[in-house]
């Protein structure tokens, strides 16, 4: 029975806010910081799973990071994932979202050719909402972001709906093929217990430069990168407090009118 | 000088005079005090016309302990310092803050201290905007009291200024004072005093090494007779092991998951939580801590092993881990009071007579299944609606009446005064965790045998003969 291939691109990004970059050196504050699943890639994996529901599929779950990012693959797998790949070695670090998408398409073309890549819109570190764009010109194959919705999906093809910003449109996309989804495309449900004891168990494949078919390590990491981040800092914070001293009516038109100010910003 | 940090109540400071128990009270003045010395000012200046002090911190209460009955509120809001962080000749860890600290803030504080291992302070109650003052003053436990016990356990040292002005440093295990034939700690007069016996200034809080590893598991039932035989086999079995350990079984009912639902689109924090099946009849929810991430799994195997013989499925029982995961399950849980407050709060706009309706009362000898079926079938009877929850293993559950008048609001009050008499009969407690203040004063002096209410009118009088603090409160 034919079952679909799909990929899914997850991160393990630091649990920080703004206020943990540091306004002098421009770093982030690292000592402290717990580290978390990218929230923007739970609905990929959310919509992996759904679709596994639906049609059958085998999921394999891709990250790139040190040893720890181990976590974020057990916890995909005790979403529903089947499969985890880490890829991890000293000289991918210091990678822009070029090299990230290079290291991440080398890696996926040394474990199978896959049908459906998802990936989440962004992260909440780099926040480029690149990746998923570049890995598919790297593999040459159609994306489309924005989805907001899985309206069929067969042996050959996928048809999704696109949220644009006053529109939606409707695309049938052939294999292979990949999509970043929107937040808003399902809820992610919980992890199971059964699945989270499973996942425990499960192996996690590293996958390392000798792994791939590009050995080439001036290819990868901070030399494979064509941009250098030379800065980080919080957005200034715009702090006001206004008081309305007014009849009530007034005031909740003057709240009004404040509300759709900031909508607008 | 002092006249300066007193002000007149007026229109501005209205929202002083009520609390989250929708009490509302009435005062003369307001003052907030930045440090002890103005706090001394104005008790001086106070006692010159013989004016009644209420203290005040996060306004987060239940029972109405920070609503003034009369003359002068002094809030404490604004004595919101961290000071010192202590290490202890014997490797202890203590961190000394003022009262008007909030429990986010001390979290925020911990998380980010340079220490090479990492720290908390056990007590956590629901609400994360309530002052470590107000936590202290009503000795309060929050869900993981199972493991680690109330919040008196992790005050090591206390500063307080008396009605006479002078200040004490009150120091864990340095004096003890006789109450009802035994000898008990004057720290813990204090602490769960509800501020009737002085105002503290100051709090060492003692703080633990913080379990490597956290999972919190929510196990769902179709059936409450499933409910009960789960809650059984969960006392009987053997749960802990040397490196992990149950630290909370919750219990939450249909209802409670109900309206925590319908508010939902309003808490940003439940957005990532899942809506729950609908013949679920309730749920019960489980954390473990541990420093072995290989022993917490052995006993959430168990655990899975107990669900499924009592008709839970695996599949669907959430488990989450790490603080950041499982704090999705507990803001669940924490919305189950916060729902039921905004419930409240709506009935008392309409009619200003109803207040929090919710009891807080444990009772160790009687099973989980004939004391929730009897809260279950007197609220039947008498035709009111409810929303039960809480702690599990010690028979700790919080019934919330939800009145939709005052008719259905006074048949409640006579509702808690029966259960009150019965638990009292069977030797529980009628006030565990949430203090007495002044929404249950009644049903504290009446369920509380006269002898012990003597004792503590007799430490009043000695710590503050003139009776200047928190007037109307416990006695």
């Amino acid at each position: 029975m034919w079952i679909v291939k799909i990929a899914v691109c997850i991160k393990q990004v630091p649990a920080y806010s703004s206020e943990m970059v540091s306004n002098e050196t421009g770093t982030v504050i690292r000592s402290g910081i717990k580290s978390m699943l990218n929230p923007y890639d739970l609905p990929a994996i959310e919509t992996a799973v759904r679709i596994k529901g639906k049609i059958g599929a085998n999921i394999d779950i891709f990250t790139m990071g040190p040893r720890e990012a181990e976590a974020v693959i057990r916890e995909a797998y005790s979403r529903g994932a089947d499969r985890g790949f880490l890829v991890n070695d000293k000289r991918f670090s210091g990678a822009d979202v070029l090299a990230t998408s290079y290291t991440i398409s080398q890696a996926m073309k040394t474990v199978d050719s896959y049908d459906l890549i998802i990936c989440g819109r962004q992260s909440t570190d780099g926040c480029t909402a690149q990746v998923g764009g570049e890995l598919a010109e790297l593999l040459d194959i159609p994306s489309v972001n924005w989805v907001n919705k899985i309206c069929d999906i067969d042996d050959c093809s996928i048809t999704v709906e696109q949220l644009l910003e006053k529109e939606k449109l409707v695309l049938k996309i052939p294999y292979p093929c990949l999509i970043s989804v929107e937040p808003s495309i399902y809820s992610p449900r919980m992890p199971s217990l059964k699945l989270k004891i499973l996942a425990s168990k499960k192996d996690i494949k590293i996958l390392s430069l000798k792994d791939m078919k590009d050995k080439d390590f001036k290819h990868y990491g901070l030399r494979g990168s064509a941009t250098k981040v030379e800065k980080i800092f919080p957005a200034p914070k715009i702090e006001r407090q206004d008081i309305i001293e007014k009849d009530p009516t007034e005031v909740a038109k003057d709240i009004f009118k404040l509300i759709s100010l900031v909508k607008d910003l | 000088m002092s006249q300066e940090l007193i002000y007149q109540i007026d229109e501005k400071y209205k929202e002083y005079l009520s609390d989250e128990s929708r009490m509302t009270g009435v005062a003369d003045s307001i003052s907030f005090p930045k440090e002890e010395n103005e706090i001394i000012k104005i008790i001086t200046r106070l006692k010159k016309s013989n004016t009644p002090i209420t203290i005040q911190g996060g306004k987060t209460g239940i029972v109405g302990c920070a609503v003034p009955i009369k003359g002068h509120v002094l809030n404490l809001s604004n004595m919101n310092h961290i000071k010192d962080f202590i290490k202890s000749a014997g490797g202890e860890y203590f961190i000394k803050v003022e009262p008007g600290v909030s429990l986010l803030e001390l979290n925020k504080e911990i998380n980010m201290l340079e220490n090479k291992e990492e720290l908390f302070w056990p007590p956590d109650p629901t609400e994360p905007s309530a002052t470590i003052g107000g936590i202290a003053s009503c000795n309060a436990k929050g869900i993981c009291s199972y493991a680690y016990g109330d919040t008196k356990k992790y005050i090591d040292q206390i500063r307080v200024v008396q009605s006479d002005g002078i200040i004490r440093d009150i120091k864990r295990g340095e004096e003890l004072i006789s109450f009802a034939n035994s000898k008990i700690d004057l720290i813990d007069v204090y602490l769960g005093g509800e501020g009737m016996f002085g105002l503290i200034t100051e709090l060492t809080l003692k703080l633990k090494p913080k379990p490597k590893f956290i999972w919190g598991i929510a196990f769902f039932f179709k059936y409450k007779e499933d409910i009960f035989t789960f809650a059984e086999s969960l006392i009987t079995s053997n749960l802990q092991s040397q490196e992990s350990y149950i630290a909370a079984i919750e219990y939450i009912d249909r209802e409670t998951i109900d309206i925590i639902e319908k508010r939902k689109k309003f808490m940003s924090k439940l957005q990532s939580v899942p809506d729950i099946e609908p013949e679920n009849t309730g749920m019960i929810y489980i954390e473990i801590h541990g420093d072995k991430e290989e022993s917490i799994e052995t006993i959430a195997e168990k655990l899975m092993e107990l669900a499924i013989s009592n008709n839970s499925d695996p599949d669907k029982a959430w488990a989450l881990s790490g603080d950041i995961e499982v704090e999705k399950v507990r803001n669940f849980r924490h919305a189950a009071p916060e729902s039921v407050n905004a419930f409240i709060e709506e009935m008392h706009q309409q009619d200003f007579r109803i207040t929090k309706l919710g009891t807080d009362m444990s009772v160790k000898n009687e099973n989980f299944s004939s004391i929730l079926t009897k809260y279950e079938t007197d609220v039947k009877n008498e035709n009111l609606k409810s929303c039960i929850f809480g702690h599990l293993l010690e028979n700790h559950l919080h019934v919330n009446i939800l009145p939709k008048n005052y008719e259905e609001y006074k048949r409640g009050i006579t509702l808690i005064e029966k259960w009150a008499e019965y638990i009292s009969l069977k030797n529980g407690r009628v006030v565990t965790e949430n203090g007495v203040g002044k929404l249950k004063k009644s049903l504290f002096l009446k369920a509380t045998p006269p002898k012990y209410i003597d004792e503590i009118r007799k430490i009043k009088c000695m710590l503050d003969p003139e009776g200047i603090w928190n007037p109307g409160n416990m006695i």
